[in-house]
């Protein structure tokens, strides 16, 4: 909005206070919004992703280790049905070292009877003693469905051990390092958090860039008012709406010529009443 | 660009945030995926080698007793279990040393034979040589019995399982980037309502006073920003023209209490009557300050609670199903039934109440009163021990529920009086249908991340962040006017209006039926426990009833204001629903329930709005007698009876049918019920009927 009629371009306030500063501009506070919206976007995004990512990729590996703990335990059965109790067989301590042998992730491989007494053990040490009592619960769960648990930073994997007549008789797990799933999945973490950072610094940009031209625009509008109202009341003159103005500039050129009329009109009255009041 | 309109800046924000945010989601999860399938390739890889190596020995043993390779007998047998328990491993197969093959289970020979045959597994040096056949990684493992080469196993991996993993992470940033978009919608429209459109509103009305010369009035609010700095300066400029009439005014006062000569007396009354004709100032002695409620004020807080209640959508059952423990009298289904059916009855229990304290108490109050059973209830529904604590705190969420909605619904009810009731009804349906998506979709996919009842505890801060920005931007003054407030009585004589009885009881009561007893109870079941479908697949297809409804409820709205065919488009959106409901009966399958879902949706989104726009001409004397307000919310009301039947039907028709014979079922009763609806919808005619009045 423009001011026609007169030439003078003093910066006078046509009595009104000076203007008010600007704090929080509108492109500065939609930015904030909009690149807090990113920010949680990309942090859901690449939650859900590593989230996927680790559910797979753990299960990939604990599905691999209770492919060794099922031919262990095809190996044992076959041994218990002809009859041998599980204390009897001998053969599974050589079974489970040289499994234990096949991977250098394995930690320990263990065998117990229903009691979670230990009787076979690649860590021979702990022959003799007991496991814990969530194994041993595991372990009558269902026969030929594997079960998982954690134990500080190691990962079990585990099948209960069934006789010939379906009776438990014990279990076999598989301990492996938990750490070991944590490097799988560790490198995604880092890349996605590298990602994260790149992108959300990138966008942001693009988003500032953006607001700034979008709100830059509806906050030269408003100060060419804001102009011409100032112009209008301070020079005189009438305000005219930009070329391509919507209706609202037309009616708030009016509001301008019309509080104009006003304060002269204002003005010339109390001058003359002034001038009635002092002819007597 | 028009400052005082929302869409043209709107519409702009919009395709920056499109901008902003989907490209860096894609981004990020095409690197991802690039990642996952580095990591997870060589995994798959070692366990093929593990299962080769473990079979490869047992042939071994048995043709070191002396079997040739060719007799061994049971190998499917043998291959059976480990190809069930591992779905990568598509294929099992044993050559001989020429790449005949064996034995082979999983895959069809005419696959295999042309590269077996002509294969050398023993040139490329490797210990497990790897190739790719068609659609799968083959692993080859040799068969050495006392150092002669006997044979040699082929392990085969799906190729496509790395790829379906991959496709399953795209769903799930897919989803997240729709509900963040939608969520930036929501935020974006509430930043560019709240800081530019509602001020230049205000400024708009204000000038269009002083445009005919009244200076009565100033805008409201002082933000500090270039809108707030451009209403100063606006206001400002009506304060110095109205400070200067103050000035003139006393001083004509004065002269004509003190002024001795009677014609300058009458010149200055004269002199102050051409002003007081030309110009208006306050007769308060300042301005009046102009504020404008919106319904858009209430959009955001509204939709963050919704967003709340929705994430659970998906899981309910499956939550109430894994604290279920056998109660006398009761099926399992009915059990898991009950909270839901609980939850609804509490809502349509409270929602009167909660109307009448927010007429007494105003929305914002009523609000953050209804906040704490709300926030209580989500964190008490995440550590219930049981399905009875389970149903205590449901229904204190639910009494938190009604009471914010209804307070929500005053405040844009109110609001809207200064604008259009239309426009106001539009912002409470868009808000909670786009929370509805959101929450779904999400909801689904967090639970099976973080659990059920951390899934709670996000929707409890949700609700709290919810409060904080009501507490924050919704004034607290109650703006006036309100219907009266009906008898029961009066309610109840609704009810001898035929159409409206027809309308609740065979549209809307039919239409919840199959909303929760389909939607929210039979669905998450059905597709958990029968099939085993992961939790953020079911949310996913959940989702898709509100997309539709979203899609659909503007082209039916303007559909029926266009035609006049409400009733008529009622009548097809229940046909469709109920005959939607039949589709698993033709053919059982995941697609089948899908389509149902989204036949459902488009039900809804047929006849939600021609439903309540039918009410005007259906009850045009109790709309008169009771205001319109108070007849649709007795409409809401009443077809709760269906919101609160839903759930106990499915769950008695479980062990009748089963539960995909209890989506059919379900379905019949909705059919039938809406076939009797399109019937009597022939006689409804058009336009308002004053039979009733007549008749009185």
């Amino acid at each position: 909005m423009e001011k026609i009629g007169q030439t003078s371009l003093a910066a006078m306030s046509g009595g009104l206070p000076p203007p008010r500063p600007v704090r929080w501009s509108l492109a500065r506070k939609v930015s904030l919004a909009l690149i807090s919206i990113l920010l949680f976007t990309l942090l859901v995004a690449g939650f859900f992703a590593y989230f996927k990512f680790e559910s797979v990729y753990s299960s990939q590996v604990q599905s691999r280790y209770s492919f060794m703990v099922f031919t262990i335990k095809k190996r044992v059965e076959d041994s218990l049905n002809l009859g041998l109790s599980l204390r009897q067989l001998r053969q599974v301590q050589d079974i489970l070292e040289h499994e234990k042998q096949r991977d250098a992730q394995v930690l320990a491989v263990e065998v117990y009877d229903h009691r979670g007494e230990v009787l076979f053990d690649t860590d021979r040490g702990a022959i003799g003693g007991k496991v814990s009592d969530a194994l041993v619960e595991a372990a009558r769960g269902n026969p030929s469905q594997a079960f998982g648990l954690a134990d500080e930073d190691t990962l079990i994997v585990g099948l209960p051990l069934v006789n010939a007549l379906g009776k438990v008789e014990g279990g076999v797990v598989l301990r492996y390092s938990a750490v070991y799933v944590e490097q799988g999945v560790g490198g995604l973490l880092l890349e996605l958090a590298k990602a994260v950072g790149v992108y959300l610094a990138i966008f942001a940009v693009v988003a500032l860039a953006g607001l700034y031209l979008l709100f830059g625009r509806v906050g030269r509008k408003l100060a060419g008012m804001e102009h011409a109202l100032t112009e209008v009341l301070s020079v005189g003159g009438h305000a005219v709406p930009e070329a391509g103005g919507g209706e609202f500039e037309e009616h708030f050129a009016e509001f301008v010529d019309k509080t104009r009329e006003a304060i002269d009109h204002i003005r010339d009255a109390t001058d003359e009443v002034g001038r009635l009041d002092r002819l007597a | 660009m028009t400052l005082d309109r929302t869409r043209p800046l709107f519409v702009r924000l919009l395709l920056l945030a499109f901008l902003v945010l989907v490209p860096p989601v894609g981004l990020l999860s095409f690197g991802a995926m690039d990642e996952f399938a580095r990591g997870l390739v060589p995994e798959m890889d070692k366990k093929a080698v593990t299962v080769g190596h473990d079979l490869a020995a047992s042939i071994e043993r048995a043709v070191g007793f002396g079997i040739p390779i060719a007799s061994l007998q049971g190998m499917e047998d043998f291959f059976a279990p480990v190809l069930a328990a591992n779905p990568e491993i598509r294929y099992l197969a044993v050559t001989d040393p020429s790449g005949a093959i064996l034995f082979l289970s999983g895959a069809g020979r005419e696959a295999l034979e042309p590269y077996f045959s002509v294969a050398d597994f023993g040139a490329a040096g490797a210990e497990h040589p790897k190739s790719i056949i068609g659609n799968f990684i083959n692993l080859t493992q040799s068969l050495t019995v006392k150092g002669s080469d006997v044979g040699h196993l082929h392990v085969g991996i799906d190729h496509d399982y790395v790829r379906d993993r991959l496709l399953e992470i795209t769903v799930d940033i897919g989803v997240v980037t729709l509900v963040s978009l939608l969520v930036a919608v929501e935020i974006l429209l509430f930043v560019v309502a709240a800081n530019v459109t509602g001020p230049m509103r205000v400024v708009g009305k204000v000038v269009d006073k002083v445009r005919r010369g009244d200076f009565t009035a100033i805008c409201g609010g002082g933000s500090d920003d270039e809108v707030g700095r451009f209403v100063h300066r606006f206001n400002a400029a009506i304060r110095r023209a109205d400070d200067l009439f103050r000035r003139l005014d006393a001083y004509i006062d004065e002269v004509r209490s003190a002024h001795f000569d009677k014609s300058v007396v009458e010149r200055v009354a004269d002199i102050d009557s051409r002003v007081r004709f030309l110009f208006r100032f306050s007769r308060t002695g300042q301005p009046e300050v102009v504020t404008e409620r919106q319904a858009t004020d209430i959009r955001l807080p509204l939709f963050l609670f919704v967003f709340a209640e929705e994430i659970s959508r998906s899981f309910m059952p499956l939550y109430i199903s894994s604290l279920y423990a056998p109660i006398e009298g009761l099926s399992r289904e009915m059990v898991i039934a009950i909270p839901i059916a609980v939850f609804m009855l509490v809502i349509a229990l409270a929602s009167p109440s909660a109307a009448l304290a927010t007429a007494r108490l105003g929305s914002r109050r009523v609000f953050l009163a209804g906040l704490i059973p709300a926030v209580i209830g989500f964190l008490m529904t995440a550590l219930a021990h049981n399905v009875y604590d389970f149903i205590l705190w449901r229904a204190v969420t639910a009494t938190g529920y009604a009471v914010i909605t209804m307070a929500c619904q005053g405040y844009i009810s109110q609001a809207s009086q200064q604008q259009n009731r239309t426009q106001g009804l539009g912002v409470y349906v868009g808000a909670v249908l786009t929370a509805s998506v959101c929450g779904t979709g999400i909801g689904g996919v967090l639970a099976e991340r973080v659990g059920y009842r951390t899934t709670f505890v996000i929707a409890a801060l949700l609700a709290l962040v919810a409060g904080m920005l009501i507490y924050r931007l919704v004034a607290a003054a109650q703006p006036q006017g309100r219907d009266r407030a009906p008898r029961k009585r009066e309610l109840l004589g609704l009810l001898r209006n035929w159409r409206f009885s027809a309308l609740v009881l065979f549209a809307a009561i039919p239409s919840k039926i199959a909303l929760t007893g389909f939607l929210f109870f039979l669905v998450p079941l059905a597709l958990t426990q029968d099939r085993g479908i992961a939790l953020g697949d079911v949310a996913r297809m959940m989702m898709l009833y509100p997309v539709a409804v979203v899609l659909l409820s503007p082209l039916a709205a303007r559909l029926a204001d266009r035609t006049g065919w409400k009733a008529g488009l009622v009548a097809v959106g229940g046909v469709i629903g109920g005959a939607g409901m039949l589709l698993p009966m033709l053919a059982p399958g995941l697609e089948m329930i899908a389509l149902a879902i989204v036949l459902l949706g488009l039900s809804h989104g047929l006849s939600a709005s021609p439903q309540l726009a039918m009410i005007p001409d259906v009850c045009w004397i109790e709309c008169r007698n009771m205001g319109q307000t108070n007849v649709l919310a007795f409409l809401r009301l009443a077809e709760r009876v269906g919101s609160v039947a839903g759930p106990l039907l499915a769950a008695a028709l479980i062990p009748l049918h089963g539960q995909e014979g209890a989506i059919v079922a379900l379905g019949w009763l909705v059919l039938g019920m809406s076939v009797v609806f399109a019937l009597l919808s022939f006689a409804y005619g058009s336009g308002p009927h004053i039979e009733t009045e007549l008749a009185e």
